[in-house]
């Protein structure tokens, strides 16, 4: 204590010859002899903000992304529906057009002598993939769908031929425009399969966060509506895309049948652009124009165009 | 446009599908790939657009942005119930939204609110579709718990893909200033005694004899006293005559300081000493303005704010509008506001300090001058030692030795002529001023 300061804050006199301090006591004093279990941060001292883990936020509710749900709304229980179609497509699908030659475990099999082991696992992947799949899109679990998502990828990956080929696999008597549709058709599948996943999981936070009173819907009907047509939209429009860039090998001999019948002969028998390089050299070509159209700003243009319409 | 989480794992997937594709020669890969790509492209298309305008009174926007020819389809406007309201009461507040464009619009809307408001009713985020030329109005009522100068918005709204892979954000610059009072408690009596009249009459009785309503003592009658004052049980009594003496009636000067130093605002956001405080200020002030007296006001804590004493309703809202802005911060020793004021007010006037008496070395001293000087000393102190304990941030130990030693303090005062009252959590304010008066 200051010397100064005792004189005024001496109480001695009143407690016995004791001295005692009059200022209010230290909290930093105390602070030290505090137990661990009596410093928590009372509940009331700090907002409740949820933070979205990294899951829940790749899922990407619209709103306020939250994996407690309330049981599934009609909506939901639609898209689980369409959900599980789509997902028993793909298993189908996945199994025609990625025969086990190539992959990896069918290379182990053979390694081992077992040869119908790797047939074996690659039956086991896609269900696996089915079974991560069911269990995600009807207990809305995020990780499952997740899990299913790697194990539907991962069975592609394989080793093969530069031509799309499908030696060994179910469609060895098919022809290769068929072929070529069928593949555009898994990949259309695998995608759509993702996004309606997704929506699954979307929709449901969306419904939970209505139902609980955090979000007002106005007009749903509509919102929902737009969903539904760009469910329907957006897998023709991808397929076109997508069969242009692997129907290259046709459409580039059949441009240049224009100028030089020759020159278009020798591009139909070539190798290249029947191989996986000539699905790169469409992709390129196609994606070349799109991106003409973003650099020219043409959405934004269409649309200033849009609004300014009476 | 921004790209969602989702979206950027759709591109890293196909850029990897696409490249493994290439090296692997799988034209499965590719073709997955060339999916998600046309996939995202398409969303991208129809995304990128964000035709959000803001009216209103702060329009903070850059009308030569690159996107300036779309951004006046769409127009927000905010009405509020109320400005000034006191702690628990509820704004009713509507937001009106007008799309200019002749394009319908599919839009999250959502309208900021300050975070110690709870949405009592109705929605403060919406997702919504708004039609061509339309209007649509957004209602929602808040509640507002915590004292305070509160701004409501901006407006955000947000236009995404169907997917949810991008979207545009824009937020209107709205916004809509209100003030929580604190809330007060209806106070029937203070118990506060005044020495000093002054000209007209008023609410606080001046420890004087005089014309008033309260009795204050009895004397032998004299001529010239008036017959009614003539106490009948006490001449029967005594057998000489007595009278009544009531207490004068007048108006007073009422000092309120109130403690905003940092350690005011210990313990949970919503129970602590600095919001006692200003709610034991708001009563007392809405009680003795009520009654015709002259109020002031100190706030102290990194600085000395102070309302000069008046009287009316509108001192009230002055004094209220004082409590609501008080932040806790500083740490100003109370000598420091009784060396300032003690020369602007008049000697013997009460003053009432709400302060939780930690932390200032200088408050016995303070008051010391305060009682020297005659001035009647109320002390109203909310522990936030009980606070601390009731949130377990305090061991039993702990609070036990600081509650000796803050009842050591308080007797301190006491010693000095001072009213002290160690004010409880959930003790009424009539209560713990009817205890600090001993009653």
């Amino acid at each position: 204590m200051v010397a100064g300061q005792d004189k005024s804050l001496d109480t001695s006199h009143l407690y016995e010859g004791k001295t005692i301090r009059a200022a209010a006591p230290s909290r930093k004093k105390l602070a030290g002899k505090m137990s661990g279990a009596g410093s928590d941060i009372p509940k009331d001292a700090v907002p409740d903000v949820h933070i979205p883990t990294f899951v829940e936020s790749l899922f990407g509710g619209p709103l306020i992304p939250k994996m407690k749900f309330l049981p599934a709304d009609r909506m939901v229980q639609t898209l689980q529906l369409i959900g599980g179609g789509l997902m028993m497509l793909l298993a189908v699908l996945t199994y025609l057009v990625t025969p086990v030659d190539g992959t990896f475990w069918n290379w182990f099999a053979v390694w081992l002598g077992v040869d119908a082991m790797g047939q074996i696992l690659h039956l086991l992947i896609v269900i696996s993939a089915l079974g991560a799949g069911f269990y995600g899109i009807f207990r809305r679990d995020a990780r499952g769908l997740l899990v299913s998502y790697v194990l539907f990828i991962l069975i592609s990956l394989r080793f093969a031929a530069s031509k799309v080929t499908f030696e060994s696999g179910a469609l060895d008597e098919v022809g290769e425009g068929w072929v070529k549709l069928l593949l555009v058709v898994y990949a259309v599948s695998l995608v759509m399969y993702i996004e309606v996943t997704n929506g699954i999981i979307r929709f449901s936070m969306l419904d939970t966060s209505i139902r609980t009173g955090e979000v007002y819907v106005m007009n749903v009907k509509k919102v929902l509506s737009r969903y539904h047509v760009a469910l329907v939209v957006t897998p023709v429009i991808a397929t076109l895309v997508a069969l242009g860039t692997l129907m290259i090998n046709v459409i580039i001999p059949w441009f240049f049948e224009l100028f030089d019948p020759e020159t278009a002969k020798r591009l139909s028998e070539s190798v290249e652009l029947t191989s996986v390089y000539g699905v790169a050299l469409g992709t390129m070509l196609v994606f070349m124009v799109v991106a003409t159209l973003f650099a020219a700003n043409i959405p934004l243009r269409i649309q200033q165009w849009r609004e300014s319409l009476d | 446009m921004a790209w969602s989480r989702k979206s950027a794992m759709f591109a890293s997937l196909a850029t990897a599908l696409y490249l493994l594709g290439l090296v692997l020669r799988n034209p499965q890969l590719v073709t997955v790939a060339v999916v998600l790509l046309s996939f995202l492209t398409w969303a991208a298309l129809r995304a990128a657009h964000a035709d959000v305008a803001a009216t209103g009174r702060r329009l903070d926007e850059d009308d030569q942005s690159e996107d300036a020819p779309t951004l006046a389809s769409l127009s927000a406007m905010r009405k509020v119930s109320a400005a000034r309201i006191f702690e628990d009461g509820e704004i009713q507040i509507t937001l009106r939204l007008q799309n200019h464009s002749p394009l319908s619009k599919i839009l999250e809307v959502k309208d900021t609110v300050p975070e110690v408001m709870r949405i009592k009713e109705g929605a403060n985020y919406i997702l919504m579709e708004l039609g061509p030329r339309r209007e649509t109005l957004i209602e929602y009522t808040i509640e507002c718990p915590l004292r305070g100068f509160y701004t409501l918005g901006p407006v955000s709204i947000r236009v995404q893909d169907p997917f949810g892979l991008f979207h545009t954000e824009k937020e209107i610059h709205v916004y809509d200033d209100f003030l929580v009072f604190p809330k007060t408690e209806d106070l029937k009596e203070a118990f506060v005694k005044s020495r000093v009249p002054k000209i007209f009459t008023g609410a606080v009785n001046i420890r004087q004899p005089g014309e008033g309503s309260n009795f204050y003592n009895l004397r032998e009658y004299v001529p010239g006293d008036s017959i009614r004052k003539m106490n009948w049980k006490a001449y029967a009594r005594s057998g000489k005559m007595m009278v009544n003496e009531f207490e004068r009636d007048a108006v007073s000067d009422i000092i309120l300081i109130v403690d905003s130093r940092a350690v005011a605002e210990t313990g949970p956001v919503s129970r602590n000493s600095l919001v006692y405080s200003t709610r034991a200020a708001a009563s007392l002030a809405q009680y003795f303005l009520s009654r015709r007296d002259s109020v002031g006001l100190v706030i102290y804590g990194s600085d000395i704010n102070s309302v000069d004493r008046d009287t009316g309703k509108k001192q009230l809202y002055v004094l209220l509008t004082k409590l609501a802005g008080a932040a806790a911060s500083g740490n100003t020793p109370l000598q420091v506001v009784t060396n300032r004021i003690m020369p602007h007010i008049n000697r013997g006037s009460p003053i009432i300090i709400l302060s939780p008496l930690e932390g200032d070395l200088t408050l016995v001293n303070a008051v010391r001058d305060f009682r020297a000087r005659e001035f009647d000393v109320t002390v109203l102190s909310p522990s936030s030692l009980e606070f601390e304990f009731d949130a377990k941030r305090l061991d039993r130990t702990g609070y036990e030795v600081l509650k000796t030693e803050r009842d050591i303090m308080i007797s301190e005062l006491r010693g000095l002529g001072a009213f002290v009252m160690d004010w409880e959590p959930d003790m009424l304010l009539a209560t713990a001023l009817a205890g600090a008066r001993g009653f």
